[in-house]
């Protein structure tokens, strides 16, 4: 890819110096050899020492953060965007527009307060997706980041895309979700926010094992019994959970609005961290709408936009990180055509989920009842039998999740318990079907069906489909080629 | 077995034979590691009366022996049947597996790269595997044990035509 005279170098701003000067950016490589250096050349105590490495360290700090932002370019032509860096080795990164998918302006705190952003180029990547497949141009103003992302979303080429060129004659701007605050209490009851306290609690444990002893929190253990101390503590877990999952959540999802503006989706959120995503609307393959078990019982769920090429899509991909299921599905629906109301699996499939499901008290049943006659070991017996009380719910659960349907236009198939996914694809998003049955299943008269969509985790399983419905529905689902299944031979 | 019908039709050709003569000589190798295994545990496990161990010691040494049979004299012969592949005039077809089938359907339009691909025993027997690939990790296509020059004709029309009627491939 040649470079046209007319696409000019360009440098971060200068103040990103000073940035990475304070948060020692580029110097933290440096630690881990300066320690063992201090301590061997038997660095005393004393204040002189301290000010002297703060003073060097800053120093340090300043000469490699110049240096960095001295070797750094990037350059935003017409064909491609180019970026250029490194110290000693130099390397050239060259992207071609048309293999951009997406545009991100991060915002951290810092960079707030210096009037900086942080801008994320996502390059379309391949069947191995790697960490590669982005370009980070770190300390631009707000203006030029702004400026950035207009020009290179605008200069990818895309005659033939109808909303590329709605996008040239006038950007509408249409609002297709924005957070309301009371959504951030469904925040408890979402696996990921409740790892957020989790994370923070296990943070404050190891930094008080740190303090030294008489700075310890001192409890008094004969002060409360055991009964009470264990009721207060799960009380104040409880509420801590509750707590921190809810600011977890306001923190990552504070603001957040869904816009389209012409060929795009424009996502804005965060609270500390301003984040802005974009997407290309013609990139869309389908949606994901998740529900976890918790989530089910207050009607909220979360949606997922499957874009093609798109790295890093859970976070990247996110349309709704927490709502409603209404809105939830007022949002797919814009996007994603109704293939109808879902179908059933056969009662062989509730069969196999039962089975599966129970399996594994009934196994520690059996054990069990071998093992209390033989060696007393009553618990075994109880044990089993209450994981198959539990596993009946539980099959009948995971049967009730599976579904399937198929439109004009699109196709959804629908699976999961503790997280119900259910995938809205559109037609054009299959790029393949695998057909999966085991011998277990082929005595149910069942097959999985998996369909390949390069997007997201690369394909979507309609688990346990009736066998002989198989090949009229990839058919329905997909071009002509799908027919292959049930065509003759030759 | 045969009674029940496939969810899908069967591709319509079969590999060729040398592809059973691979697969003995790889089931031959893994029966071989598992028998030192089922050796090393059948001579240094102690046999204290009482426990499992005794019966672990002919346990172990009867499955590795039967595990061979089965792999050896079975499966190549029952995955030569399960094998096989097809390219239609819009679509490269497989069925692999063997107690556990899967069938995998791509179309050429989607094609975004095709390997070809010799593991040394399969240079031994003069075979190569063709890989189809696409924008899913999940939808390639691999057609095991082509005879090398098939392969290598498979994988020159593949990509050729993919070629031609290669619309977005995403």
């Amino acid at each position: 890819m040649t470079q046209p005279p007319d696409a000019i170098v360009r440098r971060t701003s200068p103040t990103v110096v000073l940035l990475h000067t304070v948060t020692f950016r580029q110097a933290r490589q440096f630690v881990p050899v300066v320690i063992p250096i201090a301590a061997a050349t038997g660095l005393g105590g004393g204040t002189r020492t301290v000010v002297t490495l703060i003073v060097g360290v800053t120093l340090l700090s300043l000469v490699t953060a110049a240096l960095t932002w001295w070797r750094f370019g990037y350059a935003d032509g017409p064909a491609a965007v180019v970026v250029t860096r490194g110290l000693l080795s130099r390397s050239v990164r060259t992207v071609p527009n048309d293999r951009i998918r997406g545009v991100e302006v991060e915002t951290p705190v810092l960079h707030r307060i210096f009037g900086l952003v942080r801008v994320r180029i996502d390059a379309a990547a391949g069947a191995q997706a790697g960490k590669d497949e982005e370009l980070l141009i770190d300390g631009v103003t707000r203006a030029e980041g702004d400026r950035l992302r207009v020009a290179v979303l605008t200069h990818r080429p895309a005659p033939g895309l109808p909303g590329a060129q709605d996008a040239a004659a006038e950007p509408v701007e249409e609002q297709f979700a924005r957070f309301d605050n009371r959504w951030l209490f469904y925040a408890p009851l979402v696996g990921s926010y409740l790892a957020v306290p989790f994370a923070a609690v296990s943070a404050l444990f190891r930094l008080a094992d740190e303090l030294p002893a008489r700075f310890q929190p001192h409890l008094d253990e004969t002060a409360l019994s055991d009964g009470q101390l264990l009721l207060v503590a799960a009380v104040a877990a409880v509420l801590l959970l509750w707590l921190g999952s809810v600011v977890g959540a306001a923190v990552v999802n504070w603001g957040f609005t869904l816009v389209r503006r012409g060929g795009s989706l424009v996502a804005v959120r965060g609270l500390v961290t301003r984040r802005h995503t974009e997407l290309e609307v013609d990139r869309i393959r389908g949606c994901t709408v998740a529900e976890g078990a918790g989530m089910r019982l207050v009607g909220a769920a979360r949606v997922n936009a499957l874009v093609t090429g798109l790295g890093d899509a859970n976070r990247r991909g996110q349309l709704l990180p927490l709502g409603p299921r209404t809105e939830a599905w007022t949002l797919v629906r814009r996007l994603v055509p109704d293939p109808g109301p879902l179908r059933r699996h056969p009662a062989a499939a509730r069969q196999r989920r039962l089975v599966r499901a129970t399996s594994p008290g009934l196994a520690l049943t059996a054990a069990g009842l071998v093992a209390t006659p033989l060696a007393g070991w009553w618990e075994l017996l109880v044990a089993g039998v209450v994981l198959v009380s539990l596993g009946v719910p539980l099959g009948l659960g995971r049967y009730a999740a599976l579904g399937h349907a198929v439109g004009a236009e699109s196709l959804a198939v629908r699976s999961g318990w503790l997280v119900r996914e259910e995938a809205q694809l559109e037609r054009r998003a299959v790029v393949g079907w695998r057909v999966q049955q085991s011998l277990f299943q082929r005595r149910a008269g069942v097959a999985t069906v998996v369909a390949c969509v390069g997007a997201g985790n690369g394909g979507y399983a309609a688990l346990d489909m009736a066998a002989e419905e198989i090949a009229a529905f990839t058919a329905a689902a997909s071009g002509s080629w799908a027919t292959t299944f049930s065509r003759p031979a030759g | 077995m045969t009674a029940v019908p496939f969810p899908v039709r069967e591709p319509a050709w079969s590999l060729s034979r040398s592809a059973i003569g691979l697969w003995v000589t790889e089931s031959v190798i893994s029966s071989v590691v598992t028998g030192i295994a089922a050796t090393a545990v059948a001579v240094f496990v102690p046999s204290e009366p009482g426990t499992a161990l005794p019966t672990l010691r002919w346990l172990v040494p009867v499955l590795a022996l039967a595990y061979a049979a089965v792999a050896i004299g079975i499966r190549p012969w029952f995955k030569h049947r399960v094998y096989r592949w097809e390219v239609t005039a819009d679509a490269v077809f497989t069925r692999t597996g063997w107690l556990t089938q899967t069938w995998t359907l791509v179309p050429i339009s989607r094609i975004q790269t095709v390997d070809v691909t010799r593991g040394v025993l399969q240079q031994l027997f003069g075979l190569s595997t063709v890989a189809v690939l696409t924008a899913s990790s999940q939808g390639t296509v691999r057609i095991w044990h082509l005879d090398a020059d098939v392969a290598q004709r498979v994988a020159e029309d593949l990509a050729h035509r993919a070629e031609q009627v290669r619309d977005e491939a995403t």
